[in-house]
């Protein structure tokens, strides 16, 4: 490696600093008698390589071809599974580097390559252990940020979406502890929304198991789980990309009953949110028959509903509109001649 | 004065002063601070067919927002404006994504026949920016952002089952933090939440960029094909300064749109070429759909910034595009003090500054006296060294103080 004595202290190339951080690493990881010392290196060579792409106040970050050997050496070393497998052991400022060069060396780019997106797909281990994270308080957060940038890039979602660890989310969002469940949330829906056909096709393919579990959330004992999924199904089903799931989802008479049972909850903003989901059962020009029965049992007493509904929100012009015309459509509501 | 020839009918003769120009005073036209709602008005930002666009101040939030205006006199002019305007509202209403604008309020004034529409501000467009240049493109990594965040946007309307129908530079509109705003819904169509298709019967977006389906006249065409179509012509333009058809008018420029030829110049690479050649295919079937596009080699990857960036050119010689209601606000809080000289503040100074000096005279001979019979304090030390005090800070404090309020009191008496 090319050194550079004219400027003091001679900088340490890449493989260098991988094979010593790694080497840390594994002494931290044995936690022999050293760990201080083990920590102490280890932090001290995260930083390093956090200086190496992102630069100090005092130098630039380093060029592409260090940048490209060092992301090599990382992939080759097996440095980031280590790291990411072990980083309840890193200390608290260690912790946010290893997110940050995760996070930097995951938006690298060769023209239209990605090489570490490229490299992940190799080891999936590294999304689980990610997704495992949100278990341990004290590298949750992390590892939120670490898996949100995954889920930017279509291929690695299409891998979380499509494993069995996807599911633990309906739990990680539940958690007692606010910051856990909500940062949780937002991956939770960002792999369900950013990537609108691999997300269709995804809820198509696993329609049943999905919106079981979902069903779990909208029942939930907590407000907050309670209300945001209840926001996110409204956003799901109104996208036109979920097309084919939203028929799916408005035809079964169980969903109506309890977005109806949701309209009658004691929180306001639950009720408005559920209105958002309810008007689509109402407004589908093909609804099933036991759909039109629910509707039809209960035509008076919604319609009574709905014209004492939020009448306080004469501001919103939109919901007033498709107010009105849920109650001349459920008016108007026959049954089926036969 | 003296007339050498000596008229004899001097009273009947037109009476005309010559007054040389420097002999004029000019009186520079006072900033009249307007209100609308909340909102201070600022300089005018653009002007439409509809009505003017002015840059505005949220006096709740202090934010930058803009303001169209709309006058129901010229809208009833234009075909379908009212009803255009109508739907723009109820679509951006509903809306609320990054790269779409938002608008924040609307308002009526049924006396001046006005409508009056808050939206996010926006510095500058990619139409204005183009134009600033000499070859009318961009860099083709900085067109290269700018349609990744058309595409977003655009992938975020057709979830909604809107088509924007008049995608084109300018009505891409920018922040000044480099985001693009999808603006003006004004021919965007609303798919029914349960129509099994995306066809659509009318259009009425700008020729140069629709598509051949409409410029032969079908009778119905998908939709969402019509936006990929017009923005594989504004990349088309913002990555090469040309546009793909032209015409002397618009038979010729549909006929050409029609025929569906065009050549790409030689300087595109053949990445870009492929991407919009399956933009701007004849066929709708056939074109790219906007997740084709998003997959797309050119549209993934990272171009490098081998040149500089266009940048926001200078609006009437300001350099950064400042804030332009800071003036209007000035004046109506008259501390204007470098322009207007002759204003009702400084007569009122005038008198004032005497009053004040012989106050302040009154005030350091008390002083005196009372370090001459008190001893010296740290605070009067500070005050002998020419350093005011906290004590006489304080005090001139309180006098000003007492001076607003008596003018509060005044001003409270006018209006009851």
């Amino acid at each position: 490696m090319i050194k550079m004595p004219l400027f003091g202290k001679s900088q340490k190339s890449p493989a260098e600093v991988v094979k010593a951080l790694k080497e840390a690493m594994l002494s931290l990881e044995k936690g022999d008698k050293k760990v201080e010392k083990a920590q102490e290196d280890v932090s001290k060579n995260l930083l390093l390589i956090k200086n190496m792409l992102y630069g100090t106040s005092d130098s630039e970050p380093q060029t592409d071809i260090v940048v490209a050997q060092l992301s090599q050496e990382l992939y080759n070393s097996g440095l980031l599974v280590h790291l990411i497998q072990h980083l309840s052991r890193v200390d608290f400022e260690g912790k946010k580097d290893v997110a940050q060069i995760f996070n930097n060396i995951l938006r690298r780019q060769i023209g239209t390559r990605s090489p570490t997106v490229e490299y992940i797909c190799t080891r999936p281990e590294i999304l689980f252990t990610l997704v495992q994270g949100y278990e341990h308080q004290d590298i949750a957060l992390n590892c939120g940020t670490m898996l949100r940038e995954c889920a930017r890039y279509e291929a690695l979602a299409k891998i979380l979406l499509y494993s069995e660890d996807f599911y633990n989310f309906f739990k990680f969002v539940e958690v007692s502890t606010f910051d856990i469940a909500s940062d949780a949330f937002s991956t939770f829906k960002e792999l369900l929304t950013k990537h609108k056909i691999l997300c269709a096709e995804f809820l198509e393919a696993n329609y049943d198991k999905v919106f079981a579990h979902y069903q779990g959330l909208l029942n939930s004992e907590n407000y907050v789980t309670r209300r945001q999924s209840l926001k996110l199904l409204g956003e799901l089903l109104l996208d036109r990309h979920n097309f084919t799931v939203m028929t799916r989802y408005i035809s079964n008479p169980d969903n109506l009953k309890l977005m109806m049972n949701m309209l009658k909850e004691k929180s306001r903003n639950i009720q408005f949110e559920a209105f958002h989901v309810f008007k689509v059962f109402v407004a589908n020009p093909n609804k099933p028959k036991p759909i039109l029965d629910i509707l039809l049992r209960n035509q008076e007493k919604l319609v009574e509903f709905l014209t004492k509904f939020h009448t306080d929100r004469s501001e919103d012009e939109q919901f007033n509109d498709e107010k009105a015309y849920l109650i001349k459509q459920i008016k108007e509501l026959r049954p089926p001649e036969n | 004065m003296d007339d050498p020839f000596n008229l004899e009918d001097d009273g009947l003769m037109p009476f005309i002063h010559r007054i040389s120009s420097e002999q004029i005073i000019y009186k520079s036209k006072k900033n009249q601070c307007k209100f609308i709602g909340k909102y201070v008005m600022g300089d005018l930002l653009g002007e439409g067919s509809y009505g003017k666009v002015k840059e505005v101040l949220d006096t709740e939030t202090l934010c930058r927002k803009a303001v169209k205006i709309l006058k129901r006199r010229k809208l009833r002019r234009i075909p379908n404006g009212e009803q255009n305007v109508e739907r723009e509202i109820k679509l951006l209403q509903q809306l609320n994504h990054k790269n779409v604008i938002r608008l924040y309020e609307v308002m009526h004034n049924e006396e001046k026949q006005k409508m009056y529409l808050i939206f996010e501000y926006c510095v500058s467009g990619l139409q204005e920016l183009i134009d600033s240049t000499p070859l009318k493109k961009f860099p083709i990594w900085q067109a290269h952002g700018y349609f990744c965040q058309l595409i977003d946007g655009l992938e975020y309307l057709h979830s909604q089952g809107i088509i924007h129908k008049d995608i084109k530079p300018s009505n891409l509109l920018l922040t000044t933090d480099g985001l693009l705003k999808i603006s003006d819904l004004g021919v965007a169509e609303a798919l029914d939440m349960f129509a099994l298709d995306d066809l659509c019967q009318t259009s009425q977006g700008s020729p140069a960029f629709q598509p051949p389906e409409i410029a032969n006249g079908l009778d119905s065409f998908p939709g969402f094909k019509v936006d990929v179509w017009s923005s594989g012509v504004t990349l088309f333009n913002i990555s090469t300064g040309k546009y793909p058809f032209e015409g002397d008018n618009i038979f010729k420029l549909f006929e050409k749109i029609g025929e569906g030829v065009f050549e790409i110049p030689e300087e595109v690479d053949e990445l870009l070429s492929d991407l919009l050649r399956g933009m701007l295919h004849k066929d709708p079937y056939l074109r790219f759909s906007l997740p084709q596009v998003q997959h797309h080699g050119w549209f993934i990857k990272r171009h490098p910034r081998t040149e500089p960036s266009v940048r926001i050119p200078p609006l009437r010689g300001d350099e950064s595009r400042n804030m332009t209601v800071l003036k209007y606000l000035e004046s109506h809080h008259g501390n204007n003090l470098e322009e207007d000289d002759c204003s009702d503040s400084h007569y009122f100074t005038e008198h004032d500054l005497t009053a004040q000096r012989l106050q302040q005279e009154l005030q350091q001979h008390m002083q005196q006296q009372n370090s001459r019979s008190a001893p010296p304090s740290p605070g009067t030390v500070a005050a002998a060294a020419g350093v005011p005090s906290t004590e006489t800070r304080r005090s001139r404090r309180r006098d000003r103080w007492r001076g607003t309020f008596r003018i509060r009191k005044l001003s409270a008496c006018k209006q009851s």
